[in-house]
């Protein structure tokens, strides 16, 4: 397998020919991939904000925003700067610390998760071995910030809004992680290069969906419920709990709430992606196509557009994904809490155990396709 | 045993009609994306109201006679008629006249009631005030026409749904000199009156040729 484009060792090698130490150089590169991060995650919520406004309009034949920039682009970011200026108002009587702690605690993990999503064979922030663990445990950061901030806000409808979120996500974890691990035993690696690697043997039919599709729709649905998407935003349904454990909050902390909400919707729709749809991998083997043009897989050129190419298709994928999770928000109505408790605990749970026990048979059985 | 057997393909089958469902309606919000939006961009796009809409009303001033039939037909005793006695000539004096529309609900009985047709229904639905006091109208803004949406060069007018030609859902692409679907009520009273006397015509000459039956008999 080639490694692809390495801008780290590239960059360090630059600037060390420069006459700056290995260290230094090191020092100097920290900060590149998080301000990219950051970035990255900003413009992917401004994004999916103008989809999901766009699209939205369209399901229900109206046009949705127009004026602000063309075709309402720049719309997200007048919502953005709106709420950057308006006034932060902190209840009389909820708890100050806890209020200002419980969307930052929201937030924060959300975008420490986008360290394990690759790009392409060296374009993720770091390839840590245990990365999809490091997902699933910094997600289960999510609910104790969402318990806080409904919590000290002191008000009814926060607090049930918090209770619900802390309890769907606890439940809808579990066969989430379980279906992960049908994946991760597939790959023998937690790290998520690995298992995109292993999924780009022969195009897209080496892709983990048709070794595991019904993790896959597990994992769907769970991603839906972790995100608060339409079938199982219980903990703001509007009708009921007024905006749930984001009642009280208003300017940048609620604006914090609603990028933690979107960042969370395109990191699922990302590993997704990376976990089932072969992640950067193009529908066609790279390798076999630059053999069939005569270029070697080393030459600059075909790294470049292979790098680029990786970068679009995981982008793509992940994208169709949320045009996938907008569609499905204005097709299902919302479930009840039971329905969903049910939903998670007796159907998830147990298939996505059953699908744990038939992917490890079926890789002591057939060792070459589901991974010896 | 075979009744938990019935029970798993019970529930499975129930499991694979949802999914189905969900898959059914995904295809019809998929499908609505494709169609045309509806909207009517209101400052710039405005419906044609029906010939019948009941708006703002309209007041002639010169033609009231103070009588206070619309007082008294009025839900509400809304209008003030403002008169006084002349006592030379023994007629009353109108001297203002004013209906509050924050208040009325525009059900159209003073219209309907008004003798002297000096009260009429206009178009105008765009009320919209500051200061709620400022909805009191009096005789002199009662007496104004509003411009008409048809009109108005700034406004694209818009035909309603029910004056489309048959088939056709959106005003937007609407060819000019479009006819809407169905006859105009005139057309059906034409119509009808013109199926009376046919069949009026054919009585009298049954009637005519059973005669000449019995007179040669």
């Amino acid at each position: 397998m080639n490694s692809g484009i390495d801008l780290e060792m590239s960059f360090t090698q630059g600037i060390q020919n420069l006459g700056l130490s290995h260290e230094l150089a090191h020092l100097l590169w920290i900060p590149l991939p998080m301000l990219l991060v950051l970035v990255s995650a900003v413009i992917g919520v401004l994004v999916t904000v103008w989809l999901e406004r766009k699209i939205s309009a369209a399901a229900q034949q109206r046009i949705g925003p127009e004026y602000a920039g063309g075709l309402g682009i720049l719309q997200p970011m007048a919502d953005g700067l709106k709420l950057l200026v308006k006034e932060d108002i902190i209840p009389a009587k909820a708890d100050s610390v806890l209020f200002t702690v419980g969307p930052i605690l929201v937030l924060v993990p959300v975008i420490l998760s986008w360290l394990i999503v690759p790009f392409g064979q060296n374009l993720l922030i770091s390839n840590v071995g245990i990365g999809i663990f490091l997902w699933i445990a910094l997600s289960s950061i999510q609910p104790i910030g969402l318990l806080m901030s409904g919590y000290s806000s002191n008000n009814k409808y926060s607090l049930l809004g918090g209770l619900r979120a802390a309890a769907q996500s606890i439940s809808y974890e579990i066969p989430l992680a379980l279906a992960v691990l049908a994946i991760v035993m597939m790959s023998n690696s937690l790290s998520t290069v690995d298992i995109v690697e292993q999924q780009n043997t022969a195009g897209f039919l080496s892709w983990n969906i048709w070794r595991q599709p019904v993790g896959f729709i597990i994992f769907w649905i769970c991603a839906l419920a972790e995100c608060e998407r339409l079938p199982f935003d219980l903990p703001e349904a509007e009708e009921e709990l007024v905006a749930g454990y984001q009642t009280e909050y208003a300017g940048m902390k609620f604006a914090l709430f609603y990028l933690a909400g979107y960042i969370n919707l395109v990191l699922s729709a990302l590993l997704v992606s990376v976990l089932y749809l072969g992640g950067w991998g193009f529908p066609i083997s790279i390798d076999w196509f630059s053999s069939l043009i005569g270029l070697s897989i080393d030459n600059p050129l075909v790294q470049i557009i292979a790098a680029s190419l990786g970068i679009v298709m995981t982008i793509l994928k992940a994208y169709l994904l949320v045009f996938l999770a907008i569609l499905l928000r204005w097709t299902t109505p919302r479930v009840r809490i039971d329905q969903l408790l049910d939903l998670g605990w007796k159907f998830l749970l147990p298939i996505s155990l059953v699908n744990l026990l038939i992917t490890a048979s079926l890789k002591l059985a057939f060792p070459m396709t589901f991974g010896g | 045993m075979l009744g938990f057997l019935e029970k798993v393909s019970n529930y499975t089958k129930e499991a694979i009609s949802a999914a189905q469902y969900l898959v059914d309606g995904l295809g019809v919000t998929f499908d609505h994306m494709r169609r045309r939006p509806v909207t009517v961009q209101y400052p710039y796009e405005k419906l044609i109201p029906s010939e019948r809409y009941r708006g703002r009303i309209h007041y002639e001033f010169d033609k009231c006679i103070a009588c206070e039939v619309c007082v008294r037909v009025c839900p509400i005793n809304l209008p003030v008629v403002d008169w006084v006695m002349n006592k030379e000539t023994k007629k009353k004096e109108l001297r203002n006249y004013s209906i509050d529309f924050g208040a009325c609900i525009f059900c159209g009985n003073c219209v309907e009631y008004c003798p002297t047709n000096c009260l009429s229904m206009t178009e105008e639905y765009e009320l919209a005030a500051f200061d709620r006091h400022s909805l009191n109208y009096d005789n002199v803004a009662l007496g104004r026409l509003p411009t008409s949406v048809t009109s108005d060069p700034s406004v694209r007018p818009l035909k309603e749904l029910a004056y489309l030609p048959g088939g056709i859902m959106d005003p937007h692409e609407l060819p000019a000199n479009q006819k809407r679907a169905g006859k105009l009520p005139n057309q059906i009273i034409k119509e009808l009156q013109a199926e009376k006397s046919q069949e009026e015509d054919k009585k009298n000459s049954s009637d005519m040729v059973s005669n000449k039956l019995n007179s040669t008999n």
